[in-house]
């Protein structure tokens, strides 16, 4: 399951910069995401690793270098149109639809036109809805406030969201951060069947043991830099790395 | 000799829309609540200073009582309404819903203990002096100007030099940060709005002992307000009081062409040209979301 | 007191029209709209207008204003949306104050302060209506077409889209949604909905001046939705039926100066707007579920300050 190059290139990364005033968020990155490779980024907190979750969903806007998906130039495009192109995205602070149940929370994310009526048909929704809801453990939550669920219950419906969107790459935002071990687990078999599917995952994580339990390859941040690129032996081995990552933890 | 004669009356004007919108927009880009009361605290300052007036108590302590009654009010928003808001939940909605009901309420309080039609004090201060053939300048105009030169002078001292002043700049681009240096965020807060309110003062004085007040007056300098924090650009201090004097001489000059009863769609056209093609404002930095 | 009653009917059905159509933006989108009452006006004048000059059958007054509030609508949601929810309560603020100038100065279309006389009753199937007992069902049935449109796009997709925005507009936009153009369109149909109070409004009252579209009413039906409880099926006309009460229930309590009737009741809804926020900030009417705050925050939240970090 290593990153063998005849893999398609989904998203591909050229030089990609952004600054805050004077402060470097994210400096030259270079890189790109491979279909059906879940690539972790690690780094310290502050490396820059949301932010470049920001820059490729359009959320933020670059400095310089550019950002291309399928070939075709997506930099600066806004965020709902580079989401419609199949690019998914889940939040560190989740930004669930608090005030909706959770069945509302994932037909919203079916149905992005601005016509009211739009999208699939309700019926076909729903079902996808409850396939959904099923699949992450919320079936009996269906008609509560998104805003009023446990903590575990919330990541799994900002999953839930991302499963439903339909969305061929996945950008994930620390999504176990603060999970107990039994949903950790839920989480991990749930990401495995979607990659299994053919969805692509690109995934911030501090967690060392779900970063080498999933990951095909690991790229390294810090300080807004790419440090380090590769299979996740060889980067989590490196000294220096190793060094920056846990100096910084302790 | 017109335009020269409403340039001085627009500076006039610019004068005093310049320190209120500050005030509000140091309120706004400091701690993020949207202020919607601070054209109660300038109708409130303003009939304090009334009354002190006709109480005979002479004007140095009317405008005392005017700053005091300001300020008080400011900080009383901040301690009794915003911060039990942002205990709990503190999204703009619940703030600006709060501020302005307690806005209007202090509009008709006001209304009904002096009464709803216009008001002013007569003052020599308001005589106009020929200044040249046609230019009528009166002394108000010139402590108009001097106001402005002083408090906002005063104002980037403070917050240049003083503890306090760079602690409330640290907090428009950080609260974490004040935290970082032990200082407390809400004493820092409720030095925002004591300054903020003082900043209205100037302002309420002039038009009491100029052009005359009425309890609705608080909604105009809402507009104001709000027009020059956009049109100069939320958290530019500086656009800020560069915008008061654009909109106070836009109105003024603008009587040239239109009558008079106008002069409230030549701020709101400015105000919308601005969102439409610069909507970061003259002099702001283009903010991410 | 029939006709009493009958009037004060009328009157909440039309206020009752407002306060939803503005709850749909406000309450569903987030937005806050202190320009209500020019849409209100905006009807009542081309209704008015039109009735006059052209026809006085509501099939042909009513579509007018509607039309005339959208486009409107449209001219200040089209720049004031693109950016920040601040920016749109100042321009709706300027276009309010704006519009009482124009509602009061251009007098070959408003009759300027003074207003408009003799406006026709409204004509239905060439029939006119007369006031006040024949009205109102008509004002009912006006309002139950717009609670019937409001609701049911409510609980359409869009209406999913609109919440949406509101609880999370960065969200939204990451699953696609295309925020500006969502929350332009929602403006547009609020406006065009309280046009048909304008339109009631104009032919129930034979006589409308700029008196009943200033800033205080659209202060007035802002509290409504407040007071009622914000993003409710029945909050809004709750609150349009308590508000409108109120002047009556305070004429009863005769110890309060009755020349100030008007300014008492301005300081109880403010007062109580800022007591419901500090208190109880869903408003009188709940929606279906318990309350948010009572639980306990598991994450740190960093969304407040809506920075994207």
């Amino acid at each position: 399951m290593s990153g063998a190059p005849e893999q398609e290139v989904l998203l591909e990364i050229c030089g990609l910069s952004k600054n805050f005033g004077g402060v470097v968020a994210v400096s030259d990155v270079t890189m790109d995401l491979r279909a059906g490779i879940v690539t972790t980024l690690v780094g310290p907190n502050g490396a820059g690793k949301t932010t470049l979750f920001n820059l490729i969903t359009g959320h933020l806007g670059r400095t310089a270098g550019t950002v291309r998906w399928l070939g075709r130039d997506i930099g600066g495009m806004k965020p709902y149109r580079v989401a419609r192109l199949g690019i998914g995205r889940t939040f560190q602070d989740l930004r669930l639809f608090g005030g909706m149940s959770v069945e509302e929370n994932i037909l919203t994310v079916m149905e992005p036109g601005a016509l009211p009526f739009s999208g699939p048909r309700m019926a076909q929704k729903r079902a996808r809805a409850a396939e959904v809801m099923e699949r992450t453990g919320l079936a009996g939550k269906r008609h509560e406030r998104a805003a009023d669920l446990a903590y575990a219950e919330r990541k799994f419906l900002s999953l839930a969201r991302i499963m439903a969107a339909g969305a061929r790459l996945w950008l994930l935002d620390e999504p176990a951060s603060g999970l107990d071990p039994n949903s950790y687990e839920i989480f991990l078999r749930l990401l495995r069947e979607e990659v299994a599917a053919g969805v692509t995952v690109c995934i911030i994580e501090h967690n060392l043991d779900i970063v080498v339990g999933i990951s095909d390859r690991i790229a390294f941040l810090d300080r807004g830099r790419l440090l380090a690129d590769g299979d996740p032996k060889s980067v989590l081995e490196d000294a220096a790395l190793s060094a920056i990552y846990f100096g910084d933890r302790t | 000799m017109l335009w020269l004669q409403l340039t001085i009356t627009g500076l006039q004007t610019g004068a005093l829309y310049a320190l209120t919108a500050v005030g509000f927009s140091l309120i706004f880009g400091t701690t993020r609540v949207f202020h919607f009361a601070h054209g109660a605290a300038f109708v409130l300052a303003a009939y304090v200073f009334y009354w002190a007036d006709q109480a005979g108590l002479g004007i140095a302590v009317g405008v005392i009582l005017a700053a005091l009654a300001a300020m008080a009010f400011g900080v009383a928003m901040d301690r009794i309404v915003y911060a039990p808001i942002q205990r709990h939940e503190g999204s703009f909605f619940t703030v600006f819903v709060a501020s302005f009901g307690v806005g209007i309420a202090v509009q008709n309080i006001v209304g009904m203990v002096f009464g709803r039609s216009f008001v002013t004090i007569n003052t020599p201060l308001s005589n106009s002096v020929e200044l040249m053939s046609g230019v009528y300048v009166a002394p108000l105009t010139w402590i108009a100007i001097f106001c402005v030169a002083v408090f906002f002078g005063a104002l980037q001292l403070f917050l240049r030099r003083t503890h306090t002043g760079v602690a409330l700049r640290a907090l428009a681009d950080s609260p974490e940060l004040i935290r970082v240096f032990g200082l407390d965020p809400r004493r820092i807060s409720a030095a925002a709005f004591a300054l903020g309110s003082l900043l209205v003062v100037p302002g309420a004085v002039i038009t009491a002992l100029g052009s005359g007040l009425n309890p609705a007056l608080g909604s105009h300098v809402m507009l104001i307000s709000l027009a020059a924090t956009i049109v100069g650009g939320i958290g530019s201090i500086n656009g800020v009081l560069v915008a008061g004097f654009v909109l106070g001489l836009a109105e003024n000059l603008s009587q040239i062409f239109v009558q008079s009863q106008w002069s409230e769609a030549v701020t709101f056209a400015i105000l919308f040209l601005v969102i439409l093609l610069k909507p970061a404002g003259l002099f702001g930095r283009i903010q991410a979301r | 007191m029939e006709a009493y009653l009958l009037n004060l009917g009328v009157l909440i059905a039309i206020y009752a029209i407002l306060a939803i159509t503005l709850n749909f933006i406000m309450g569903y989108a987030g937005i806050f709209s202190l320009a209500h009452a020019v849409f209100f006006g905006i009807g009542a004048y081309v209704a008015a207008v039109v009735s006059m000059h052209v026809s006085a059958s509501i099939f042909v007054t009513m579509p007018a204003a509607m039309l005339a509030a959208a486009v409107l609508s449209l001219a200040l949601a089209l720049p004031a949306l693109r950016v920040r929810g601040e920016y749109f309560v100042a321009a709706s603020l300027g276009l309010q104050m704006f519009a009482v100038t124009v509602f009061s100065e251009w007098k070959s279309f408003t009759g300027g302060l003074g207003g408009l006389v003799g406006i026709p009753a409204v004509k239905i199937f060439g029939q006119e209506v007369y006031r006040p007992a024949s009205f109102f069902p008509i004002a009912l049935a006006v309002l139950a077409a717009v609670v019937a449109i409001t609701q049911i796009l409510v609980r359409s997709s869009f209406g999913r889209s609109l919440t949406a925005i509101r609880d999370s507009e960065s969200a939204a936009e990451g699953f696609g949604k295309n925020v500006p153009l969502i929350k332009t369109i929602s403006v547009v149909i609020s406006a065009a909905l309280a046009a048909t109070a304008g339109v009631l409004y104009a032919g129930y009252m034979s006589f409308i001046n700029v008196e009943s579209f200033t800033l205080d009413n659209s202060v007035l039906i802002m509290a409504m939705v407040i007071i009622g409880g914000t993003g409710t099926s029945w909050g809004p006309v709750v609150g349009a039926a308590l508000l409108l009460l109120l002047p009556g229930l305070l004429s009863y309590l005769s110890f309060l100066p009755q020349a100030d009737i008007g300014a008492i009741q301005q300081i109880i809804y403010g007062l109580g707007m800022a007591a419901l926020m500090i208190f109880r900030p869903g408003g009188l009417v709940r929606r279906g579920s318990p309350q948010r705050k009572a639980r306990p925050k598991a994450a740190p939240t960093r969304a407040k300050r809506g920075a994207v970090q």
